[in-house]
């Protein structure tokens, strides 16, 4: 029966060449939009070298500082405070303290480089998993004896040395010279906790150690031991922070700051505010603007379809004078239509990965490597099953209710 | 006629009810893309009021807490600076310099008017540094020294919430309870933030780093002759890090900040404006789909009429105007909605910006509907009545 359906819609596809062509290109486009979109996603929040176990990763980026009468000021939290208070938890497996990432200068023959640089302690590079091309991480030993030495990415090795091999040479950045003990690959620029061109020692900062306060530009990377525990590192970090709140010598002082995962965190700096994160706000808003997005090709699907059906109107009088269901006609067309969509859906994603390989290369996103994974490739035929079903279901309900002779006769109009 | 045509389409209403509904989202999506660039280009079409070539800008980040440490190194800087022959003219300014992405604003009042303008601090050289257009008053400088308000020259925007009509020359705006703030000068426009934004109301006070021993800027504006390069810049940050010690010293020009601000404008415009032009493509096709079958299958109709002595032109009018008809259905719909905007005044920005962008709306849909109706109805004009009705 099935094979039966298929054969037909095939044969109706090659029937109307024209009407095939604007099915298939609403949908193919469409689903490449949405994977563009996914794959965006998935590569800001989604687990990528080197931030792997996303399930185990908590970051502490912001900390919120508010008083009675309206003052307010939030900023990335202190070394002091991270080091006192969150390195001591008991709940995760691990605490990294890194500094937010500044521009620093380099200049070699003439040229200008601007790198990014990164302060890190030693843990930064066990909890992370990064992927070393040669060498690898500085050791506690360096970072306790502030060595100045230096992982750096791919690209700037390409910038400096060309080809060579780099470890064990030095190079120069804000008039500081640095051995370079490794190499890592490109780490993309939307991975905000651990991306940076160069990585050093967090104790070459050490004049920031004992500034006390609680802001600052420091990052924290918490890891837990299993995913479990994520909920259970975040009570102690609540209970820490309320200690911390008291502590405060001004009356009516809030202090907010929480561990979040990547989602979270970007959440919770565009919408929201102090105690919530505003994911649910986040997750409403990007379903919204998808489902807006889908709503015109669907329409315009339903239109079409609808012109289709109507031409097969004798066909499907001949089908009910013989004795099919309503429910039979119906799962014809659905079962077409979802065949339809998932050709759509193929040509979407040959389209996509153009895409894609496009945007890789304008280097719009610094190192980005935007790639079609098996995820997106899910939510991308799940997609594809949803709009199949979105557009078959109206014209394939008005049809099953065509009585036979009418239908014999021609439709109705 | 068209009374007529109304009247055909409101009688197939049902039939017609998805392609209304169709051209009522494309429209709804057009108003709002469009409403974003046309927004954006009258921006970009503004003057900027000043000229950032051969302009950089140097940000300094102190290492320690000392202010007095700070200060004593800051001001060796700004001689060692002055003192280089490649640059022309250096001014301090405060962390919202052009093209950069902070912001200070703060509430000012005069009379029962309350504003809050963008504060720049600048230095007395700022005005050559970034070549600016005094228009009314005069620019800044040593004189004011002896002045007892603070000088500060505002731009046309301010000048027009705060002042009205009213001469702003010499006026008073209080900034505590001691201190006052006298307007000097008026700049006819000062748009620092970005090409692609909107003027919005500034003022310029003077940094008077003898007076206030305390304060500190972190951003120095050079002016550098025209082709100066990156040698230069290694000699100058390699002389002011053996000035500064542990700064962290960062250069960048004008330029290069004005391409990031602009590729930040454009990258979201250029997205959008695509999947806009695909959707747009999208719905064309099908609209000329369904058209051309909803045509074909009026052959009896078509017949019938030429039988009765309807000329092909006047069947290929009735099919255009009938297509037109049903678009103003959906598009009256949209501008229903579209108007709300303008009208709620949802985000703060001048109702013209709707207007242009309702208008080229209307006129790619009802383009676009039209474009869509030429090949069917023509082909439907050209049935010839002996052989529709024959089929019939």
């Amino acid at each position: 029966m099935l094979k039966n359906y298929l054969k037909i819609a095939w044969k109706v596809l090659l029937r109307r060449k024209f009407f095939t062509f604007i099915s298939l290109f609403g949908i193919s486009f469409t689903l490449m939009v949405l994977m563009v979109a996914t794959a965006l996603y998935d590569h800001a929040f989604g687990p990528q070298m080197p931030e792997h176990d996303m399930d185990r990763l908590l970051f502490v980026n912001m900390i919120r500082v508010s008083r009675d009468g309206g003052y307010m000021n939030s900023s990335p939290p202190s070394y002091h405070f991270l080091n006192r208070h969150v390195r001591t938890m008991h709940t995760p497996e691990q605490v990294s303290i890194n500094s937010v990432f500044h521009t620093v200068n380099s200049y070699i023959n003439n040229r200008k480089l601007a790198l990014d640089l990164k302060h890190t302690d030693s843990e930064f590079w066990q909890l992370l998993d990064f992927n070393f091309v040669e060498g690898g991480p500085f050791s506690q030993q360096d970072v306790q004896s502030a060595n100045r030495v230096a992982v750096i990415n791919k690209t700037t090795r390409e910038q400096y040395f060309g080809d060579m091999e780099a470890v064990g040479k030095t190079i120069e950045a804000d008039q500081v010279k640095y051995r370079v003990v490794g190499v890592v690959e490109d780490v993309p620029v939307l991975r905000l906790h651990s991306y940076a061109d160069v990585w050093v020692p967090i104790s070459l900062r050490s004049q920031d150690f004992n500034k006390p306060g609680l802001h600052g530009v420091y990052f924290a990377t918490i890891k837990a031991h299993k995913p479990a525990d994520v909920s259970s590192i975040k009570a102690e970090y609540a209970t820490m922070l309320a200690e911390v709140e008291r502590q405060q010598p001004e009356k009516g002082t809030e202090v907010h700051s929480s561990p979040d995962s990547v989602v979270e965190s970007f959440a919770r700096t565009f919408l929201g505010n102090g105690r919530e994160s505003g994911l649910l706000k986040l997750y409403a808003l990007l379903a919204g603007v998808a489902l807006l997005f889908m709503l015109l090709p669907a329409i315009n699907l339903v239109n079409i379809n609808i012109s289709r059906i109507m031409e097969r109107s004798s066909e499907i009088g001949v089908r009910k004078a013989f004795g099919a269901t309503s429910s039979n006609v119906i799962s014809q067309f659905i079962i077409e239509n979802i065949f339809l969509t998932l050709l759509g859906g193929l040509v979407g994603f040959a389209l996509s990965a153009v895409a894609l390989w496009l945007i890789n290369d304008s280097n719009l996103i610094a190192y980005a490597h935007l790639a079609l994974n098996l995820r997106v490739f899910a939510i991308g035929l799940l997609l594809c099953l949803l709009f199949g079903l979105l557009s078959g279901v109206y014209p394939a309900y008005k049809m099953s209710r065509l009585h036979a002779v009418e239908a014999l006769k021609g439709g109705i109009k | 006629m068209i009374r007529h045509l109304f009247k055909l389409i409101w009688n197939r209403k049902k039939s017609n009810f998805l392609l209304m509904t169709e051209i009522f989202f494309c429209f709804l999506v057009l108003f709002a893309v469009l409403s974003l660039v046309v927004y954006n280009v009258r921006n970009y079409n503004k003057p900027l009021g000043f000229s950032h070539e051969n302009v950089w800008l140097l940000s300094m980040r102190p290492a320690t807490d000392s202010t007095a440490l700070n200060r004593q190194q800051l001001e060796q800087l700004l001689q060692r600076a002055k003192a280089f022959q490649e640059v022309e003219n250096i001014s301090l300014s405060s962390s919202n310099s052009p093209f950069s992405f902070s912001q200070m604003m703060n509430v000012v009042k005069y009379k029962d008017k309350e504003v809050t303008p963008n504060f720049y601090e600048v230095q007395d050289d700022f005005d050559k540094v970034m070549q600016l257009q005094v228009s009314r008053g005069r620019w800044f400088g040593a004189p004011d020294d002896a002045s007892h308000h603070e000088p500060v020259v505002i731009n046309k925007e301010l000048q027009q919430r705060l002042f009205l009509e009213e001469d702003p020359l010499g006026k008073l705006i209080p900034k505590n309870d001691s201190v006052n703030y006298q307007v000097v000068g008026v700049v006819e426009h000062f748009r620092p933030g970005s090409e692609y934004t909107a003027e919005e109301p500034g003022m310029l006070t003077r940094i008077n780093l003898p007076k206030n021993k305390d304060a500190f800027h972190g951003e120095l504006l050079i002016r550098v002759k025209a082709g100066t390069g990156v040698t230069f810049e290694e000699t100058m940050v390699k002389e002011f890090s053996g000035i500064t010690k542990n700064w962290t010293l960062e250069v960048t020009t004008l330029e290069k900040m004005r391409q990031n601000k602009a590729k930040l404008a454009m990258v979201p415009l250029i997205a959008l404006g695509v999947i806009c032009g695909f959707l747009i493509f999208n719905v064309a096709l099908g609209l000329f789909g369904v058209l051309w079958y909803n045509i074909n299958s009026r052959n009896s109709e078509i017949g019938l009429r030429r039988a009765l002595g309807a000329s092909a032109r006047q069947v290929y009018h009735q099919f255009i105007g009938e297509v037109l008809v049903l678009a103003t259905f959906g598009l009256l719909l949209g501008i229903a909605f579209a108007v709300q905007i303008p009208l709620l005044q949802v985000f703060q920005v001048e109702t013209e910006v709707y207007m242009d962008a309702l208008l080229i709306s209307v006129g790619i849909i009802y383009l676009l509907a039209i474009s869509c109706a030429f090949y069917p109805s023509k082909q439907a004009a050209a049935i010839h009545p002996a052989i529709a009705l024959h089929e019939e």
